[in-house]
């Protein structure tokens, strides 16, 4: 029966190919070719605009000023660092004192540093639940929020799961040559986040009541909506040392003045020796200190640049006429047979 | 008629509920072959694969005699009594019904091994310790690619339902049981064995029927075949007068009928019917199949004797043999590689992982991301200790990991062959306008292989010629008249009407003189005893048509072979008219004169004795036997002692004619005495009425016969060469593919036909194996080796491969091989030898095969070398070349289906070769090799990728990338460009392919595809991946940066860079690939929002925010860049200081195209 469709096919008057330019696959079409001009030109093009791009972000970032301190190790006694911020009862405040080197233009921004600390570690990243914090109907939903979902009488945690129950909860308070500094905690979590990911109607209950103490507490009275600590702690990093931010200062800080820090020195990361660090920051369009961008767009426009030149070089050293046929191979070993 | 398989079939590993193609071909042991008649000129040497036991087997003639019913190999038919013994006439050739499609469709589907590759890591997926993914997502690419093909079989199944409900549901006039001439419409599906059916003309028949009455009162019935094997002359079919009469006097029938089991032979059937207390017996020519359409006849009634599956139309239906293309297999050595890279990145990551846990596991209880213990319990959470873990971490990562075996790959693959498929079939170059066939695609999965051809295997007839005969020579009685000028045209007078055949034939003056009166009585005799042979002794039947003048008739002379019809027109032309045709006598128009011979019997051509002859008995009581066949066949078996002048004139001339390339055969005839002749007509009622064996005991009731007959003469036809034949052959081996012929022609033709091809020249050194023994042709071979090494030696300086020495040196080499010498080479030692001086030869011609030769000469390089074959033939003494060879090429044109239905591609012309291979297989090659080498790159990136951020995750298989976008990769971000790039793009245009056919050398030499080009893709997939990964690392090393927002980066950079891969390297921008180039980029951004614009997952919002940041754009800029350069360089400077000569081509195409513009600019 296989004949009877394409014989039907095949005899009826007018299955003859239309004619168009798509069946027939003569589609106007434009063809690129890397001719040695084109190679050249787009080298270097490529090259001059990068490095005009490498030193513009260099610079944005030199303009920056940071400051970076690690206070983990000093902010402890020698010897049983673990056991020491364990303990609920010790005094854990330490004072740090640096001097600026530069004018910081405010905004000036306040970050903390955390080394070592996998925030992307799978069982780690998983421990959430997102219904949770924005659903008031979904407190319940805990079943992602493995090891801390809910109390031993099976109240949920709110918010539930390893990432909100390791919140960050050292404090910084800031002097300015002796002035207490306001820092501003507000709006330092994402727009975004705050009106559309945690709920305004959703309060924590149940947090941070087990027998072991991840991170911070807190206040139950406000919603997460505004626990702007919390949400920036749960824009989990993508790298094990990453910077969060805790607030900003309003005003310029001048160069050679003191700022002191009183910092209240809570949170564990000596357990699993990873470091903390105080930044103090400007900003300019291209975000923190980071020479990399600039250098590498630096290095990849001298490199196009190089090759600009070396291909002009090729080129003159070994000459070939484009789209002559005597360069086909079967004429080419005509050719060599010859000779 | 229901169509049994679309013609677009993309699911060719889709098991056929039916037999395989092979089963095409008739079973060995059946001979003769298949187109008995049809071969009467070419093929005549005994099969060389069966055994001679075998093909003299002889059933014992009294096992005949049994009861046929006894055996298991007959049926009985009670006439006119509906049986419900034999399956229903309804067919169905879908192969899935509402319930079964999911279950059937599901299990073909995971057939193939990388489906349950896919299923294992979707199984894996769903253990909850394991789960990388979450549930939905995981299933989604499996589903995606399971769902398309369902769709698609679905829908091509639906189309098969549509039309088998259509044929089930026609109508036929079947008879009222027990009733006389009264016939009542019933569907064609209740129709039963013993129905008798009653089909008007016009009308196609419902199942296989036994004629029994026709409107022509001699029983005479014309069907046409067209559905069956394709031709559209009418054949004849003719119930016997037994019935007829019986019919005809008062309508009744009866009678029990016995007939072979159902079997795929459509030229074969064997029954007797018992009525009347008779056995009649019955034959092919009493048979009417299921499809066939009845013509010239007002009506006819047959009993159905096999319906429905059983009909022998369906028994032949088959899918297309399912072949694998060179790069489809080629494809697997490179999925292993990528393997054990897939082994090797979660070996690495899941030690690493437990080098991690090893150096932390005094931390874990109180690490805040890790949380080993449960206080409140004391327990462990979810930590089942080291090995384990390492255990689970490796199995995760071959789920994250898995798509570095490209799952979208293997649809995108067929898709794209789909795709060219379409437009090989659009291409208006390889439409015939003659017979109006379009180039099919009848397998879809070897479009590559087409672009990788090194040697061609080509039928003559037919598929280098038109297989339209034209009588051009008559030697008679050892004279030549070959001087044919005049077309008069000759007509004869019916009823005041006149006659004219339809095709005129160029007729020698002299010989019309002779023949008219001008020589002595004696000679005129002989002359016309040559033409009543040349009129009588064939099948053709005279249709009288109508023309537009009411007193002119056309006689249009259909029959099976071209040959005779030639010759009956030749007779025609010179006033020996054949007028009608009925089973029991011919009607001859001799000068005039009607006269009316019986036909007392016809023995059929078969390949044994390769002669075909008549017994008539003449108007003057005489019984004379013409015989007309080959000429080696005829001359043994004439008077040679006395007529050996004639002989020797004849062959001569014969010589003549096949070294002017004509098809050549002598006639002859012989006068029967009473007593010969009672003698054979008891012998061949006996042999006739036989059921079992009849072929076997007719062959040699024939071969009794034929003998001391007298030589009348030799004829010579010209079997004219196909448009382009020469022209197409010279481009051909310009493009070093070798073209073989392999023909049933005598060596002469074989020869001539080679030169009027241009497939032999004058400047070639011709080697000529023919013989008759062993011993000899392994003397030949030595022989012929010596040459070519002798030949080799002279002109090896500072040559490398033999093939370039001998042309180089400007000697090329022919070999000619005949059939006979074929019988003691092929399958023995000396197989070797054949094919050792075979490759050294750039041309050969193999002479006198039988259809199993072809085969076994295509198998003698496929199994010994890698080089790609294709065949190309028309006729079914084609098929099993067709399907031996690594590409099949039918030809449809005058020979039927068979080579078509057998075939992966079919076309109208042998022309359309160049087309095909050196345009579409270049293009079809250079894209496919393309698009698979690009899928395994882009998705190496991406994996590598993933792979580097796990070495910032203490190897725990995080993916910063939402698992979203990590599955829709494959399936959505990158697969539609490659598919479209795949179909559409275009290295150099169709004109300058065809210009330079050594372009098509690339697919030869698999420059597109090797394991080199694999390795620099990886290492371009390797420096990408570092590119996009650490990039972004680095600047965003310390710093705010979170995980959703650096995963959309890291999902978006590489479908920019993989896409911006595929722009440098599409040839042709057309406004289709434009749109999916880029608008996929604009798609993965979309998909990128709304994946974070979902509030209940972690990277709600992301993407928004970090696009807002000016570091994020420079980095796409400069990782676009930077990952691009490596292959820019590479590309430019391989373009320009090694150019391959493609890139010499597409400069050429540049260069002209500007010189065009200049000049258009200039007008």
């Amino acid at each position: 029966m296989d004949t009877s469709d394409s014989e039907g096919d095949s005899r009826k008057s007018n299955n003859k190919p239309k004619y168009s330019k798509f069946s027939q696959q003569e589609l106007p079409a434009c063809k690129p070719r890397l001719t040695p001009g084109t190679v050249v030109v787009a080298f270097s093009l490529i090259g001059v605009i990068f490095i005009l791009i490498g030193l513009a972000s260099l610079s944005a970032s030199q303009e920056i000023v940071e400051l970076v301190d690690r206070y983990d190790a000093d902010c402890v006694p020698t010897g049983d660092k673990v056991g020491f911020i364990q303990n609920s009862e010790t005094d854990k405040i330490c004072t740090r004192t640096l001097t600026v080197p530069k004018h910081m233009k405010s905004p000036i921004h306040i970050y903390y540093q955390i080394s070592g600390f996998y925030q992307n570690y799978r069982r780690y990243v998983k421990s959430r639940s997102d219904k949770q914090l924005r659903y008031k109907n979904d407190v319940h939903v805990t079943k992602d929020c493995h090891y801390e979902a809910n109390t031993d009488d099976g109240a949920p945690i709110v918010p539930c799961g390893l990432i909100a129950w390791s919140m960050f909860n050292d404090t910084f308070a800031i002097s300015v040559n002796k002035n207490t500094i306001e820092v501003n905690k507000k709006d330092i979590a994402w727009k975004s986040d705050k009106n559309n990911k945690f709920g305004s109607d959703i309060y924590p209950s149940n947090f941070q009541k087990g027998s072991l103490i991840g991170g911070a507490k807190l206040n139950e009275s406000i919603p997460l909506s505004e626990q702007e600590d919390l949400i920036v702690w749960m824009r989990t990093a993508a790298l094990p040392t990453f910077r969060k931010l805790y607030g900003r200062i309003e005003t310029d800080i001048m160069a050679n003045d003191q700022v002191t820090v009183v910092i209240q020195n809570n949170y564990n990361t000596y357990s699993f020796g990873g470091s903390k660090a105080l930044v103090l920051s400007t900003t300019t369009w291209i975000g923190g200190k980071n020479n990399f961008i600039g250098v590498a767009y630096l290095t990849l426009g001298s490199l196009c640049l190089f090759l600009a030149m070396g291909f002009i070089v090729l080129y003159m050293v070994k000459r070939r006429t484009l789209g002559d046929p005597t360069y086909l191979s079967w004429n080419r070993d005509t050719l060599d047979h010859r000779y | 008629m229901a169509s049994e398989r679309p013609l677009l079939d993309a699911s060719p590993d889709a098991p056929s509920p039916l037999p395989p193609a092979s089963s095409l071909l008739p079973p060995p042991q059946r001979e003769p072959p298949l187109r008995a008649e049809r071969l009467a000129f070419s093929v005549d040497i005994p099969d060389p694969f069966i055994p001679s036991s075998h093909r003299d087997h002889q059933p014992d003639p009294s096992a005949s005699q049994r009861e046929p019913q006894e055996g298991d190999e007959s049926r009985a038919v009670f006439v006119g009594e509906s049986s419900g013994a034999f399956v229903g006439n309804s067919i169905r050739t879908a192969k899935y019904s509402v319930l079964t499609f999911l279950p059937r469709n599901l299990f073909e589907q995971f057939r193939r091994l990388s489906y349950v590759y896919f299923l294992a890591i979707t199984v894996l997926n769903q253990l909850p310790q394991v789960a990388v993914f979450g549930r939905g997502a995981s299933v989604l690419p499996l589903a995606f690619v399971l769902f398309v093909t369902a769709v698609k079989d679905a829908y091509e199944d639906f189309r098969r339902h549509r039309s088998d409900r259509q044929e089930n549901n026609r109508l036929a006039a079947v008879l009222a049981p027990g009733t006389a001439r009264e016939f009542s419409p019933k569907k064609w599906k209740h129709i039963r064995v013993g129905d008798v059916v009653r089909v008007a003309s016009s009308e196609t028949l419902p199942a296989d029927m036994v004629l029994l009455a026709t409107s022509d009162s001699t029983g005479v019935a014309h069907v046409q075949t067209l559905n069956l094997d394709g031709e559209t002359n009418l054949k004849t079919r003719y119930a016997k007068q037994e019935t007829q009469l019986r019919f005809s006097q008062d309508g009744s029938i009866g009678g029990v009928l016995h007939c072979e089991r159902p079997n795929r032979n459509i030229y074969g059937f064997q029954a007797n019917l018992e009525i009347d207390g008779k056995r009649v017996s019955l034959g092919p020519s009493n048979i009417v199949l299921r499809g066939c359409e009845l013509k010239n006849t007002t009506w006819a009634i047959g009993v159905v004797v096999y319906t429905g599956k059983e009909t022998k139309v369906m028994l032949n239906s088959s899918g297309a043999p399912s072949k694998r293309s060179r790069l489809e297999t080629q494809l697997n050595r490179e999925t292993v590689i990528l393997s054990i890279m897939l082994i090797g990145m979660c070996t690495t990551a899941s030690v690493l992982a437990g080098i991690w846990l090893l150096n932390h596991r005094g931390d874990l209880e109180f690490t805040q991301f890790f949380r080993e213990k449960d206080y409140t319990t004391g327990k462990n959470y979810n930590y089942y200790g080291m090995g384990m873990q390492i255990f689970i971490t490796f199995l995760m990562a071959v789920i994250v990991y898995q798509v570095i075996i490209p799952i979208s790959l293997y649809i995108s693959m067929e898709l794209v062959r789909l795709g060219q498929a379409y437009f090989m079939g659009a291409d208006k170059d390889l439409y015939d306008e003659s017979s109006r066939s379009k180039f099919q695609c009848r397998a879809l999965n070897i479009n590559e292989d087409l672009g990788q051809v090194k040697y061609v295997f080509s039928d003559k007839t037919g598929t280098l010629t038109e297989n339209k005969m034209e009588f051009q020579c008559a030697s008679i009685r050892g004279v030549d008249y070959s001087s044919g000028k005049d077309t008069d045209g000759y007509s004869v007078v019916v009823d005041d009407l006149i006659w004219t055949p339809k095709m005129e034939v160029r007729t020698d003056p002299q010989l019309l003189k002779l023949l008219r009166g001008g020589g002595t009585d004696e000679e005129r005799m002989l002359f016309l005893e040559f033409f009543l042979a040349l009129a009588a002794c064939n099948t053709i039947v005279p249709l009288v048509l109508d023309t537009r003048d009411p007193k002119q008739k056309l006689i249009d002379y259909q029959g099976e072979s071209p040959d005779e019809q030639a010759l009956v027109y030749a007779a025609a032309s010179y006033g020996i008219v054949l007028v009608e045709r009925t089973s029991g006598y011919v009607v001859i128009d001799v000068l005039g004169e009607r006269r009316r011979f019986d036909i007392l019997g016809l023995h059929e051509f078969d390949s044994d004795r390769k002669r075909m002859s008549v017994i008539v008995g003449c108007p003057d009581k005489t019984v004379k036997l013409y015989v007309k066949g080959a000429d080696s066949s005829l001359f043994g078996i004439t008077k040679k002692s006395l007529e050996l002048d004639i002989v020797r004139a004849t062959e001569a001339h014969l010589h003549t004619y096949s070294s002017l390339g004509l098809r050549t055969l002598v006639v002859g005839m012989r006068e029967l005495s009473r007593p010969e002749f009672e003698e054979w007509q008891l012998a061949y009622e006996n042999a006739s009425t036989a059921v079992l064996g009849r072929g076997n005991l007719l062959r040699s009731v024939a071969a009794n016969i034929e003998s001391s007959v007298h030589i009348l003469g030799a004829t010579g036809i010209e079997d004219k060469l196909q448009d382009g034949v020469p022209e197409a052959i010279e481009s051909l081996r310009q493009a070093d593919i070798k073209v073989w012929i392999l023909t049933g022609d005598k060596q002469e033709t074989a020869i001539s036909i080679g030169y009027s091809c241009k497939l032999l020249t004058n400047d070639m050194t011709q080697i000529v194996i023919n013989n008759n023994s062993k011993e000899s042709c392994r003397k030949s071979l030595e022989e012929a080796l010596a040459t070519t090494k002798k030949l080799r030696i002279t002109s090896s300086i500072g040559m490398l491969s033999p093939e370039l020495a001998s042309e180089s040196a400007g000697i090329t080499l022919a070999l000619i091989i005949d059939g006979n010498s074929l019988v003691y080479i092929l399958e023995t030692e000396l197989q070797e030898e054949l094919f050792k001086v075979a490759r050294e030869c750039s041309v050969v011609l193999c002479c006198r095969v039988a259809p199993l030769q072809k085969a076994g000469i295509v198998a003698l390089i496929k199994n010994r070398t890698d080089d790609m074959t294709l065949a190309i033939g028309d006729g079914a003494n084609d098929v099993s070349m067709i399907q031996m060879a690594d590409v099949g090429v039918g030809i449809s044109g005058q020979e039927g289906r068979q080579a078509v239905m057998a075939s992966d591609f079919s076309m109208g012309q042998f022309r359309f070769l160049l087309p095909l291979l050196l345009v579409h297989g270049h293009w079809n090659y250079q894209r496919m090799s393309y698009m698979i080498l690009y899928n395994f790159y882009k998705n190496a990136t991406f994996v590598l990728v993933l792979f580097w951020y796990v070495l910032y995750t203490a190897f725990t298989l995080t993916t910063a990338i939402t698992e979203w976008s990590s599955l829709l990769y494959t399936v959505l971000y990158t697969s539609l460009p490659t598919i479209v790039v795949g179909i559409l793009d275009k290295d150099l245009s169709k004109a300058t392919l065809l210009a330079y056919p050594k372009l098509y050398g690339s697919g030869q030499r698999d420059e597109k595809y090797n394991v080199n080009l694999f390795i620099l893709n990886m290492l371009e997939a390797l420096w990408q991946s570092l590119v996009v990964f650490y990039m972004p690392y680095f600047a965003y090393r310390q710093s705010t940066i979170d995980m959703s927002s650096l995963g959309d980066l890291w999902a978006l950079a590489p479908v920019i860079v993989v896409n911006m891969q595929l722009a440098t390297d599409i040839f042709r921008w057309n406004w289709i690939i434009h749109a999916f180039v880029w608008g996929t980029i604009a798609a993965t951004t979309i998909c990128l929002f709304v994946i974070d614009s979902i509030w209940i997952l972690p990277g709600y919002g992301a993407i928004f925010h970090i696009m807002g940041t000016g570091l994020f754009w420079l980095l796409l800029l400069i990782i676009a860049v930077a990952a691009m350069v490596p292959h820019f360089v590479i590309k430019a400077f391989a373009e320009y200081f090694t150019p391959s000569d493609i890139q010499i081509a597409r400069e050429m195409e540049k260069v002209d195209d500007v010189n065009q513009g200049k000049r258009s600019e200039i007008l």
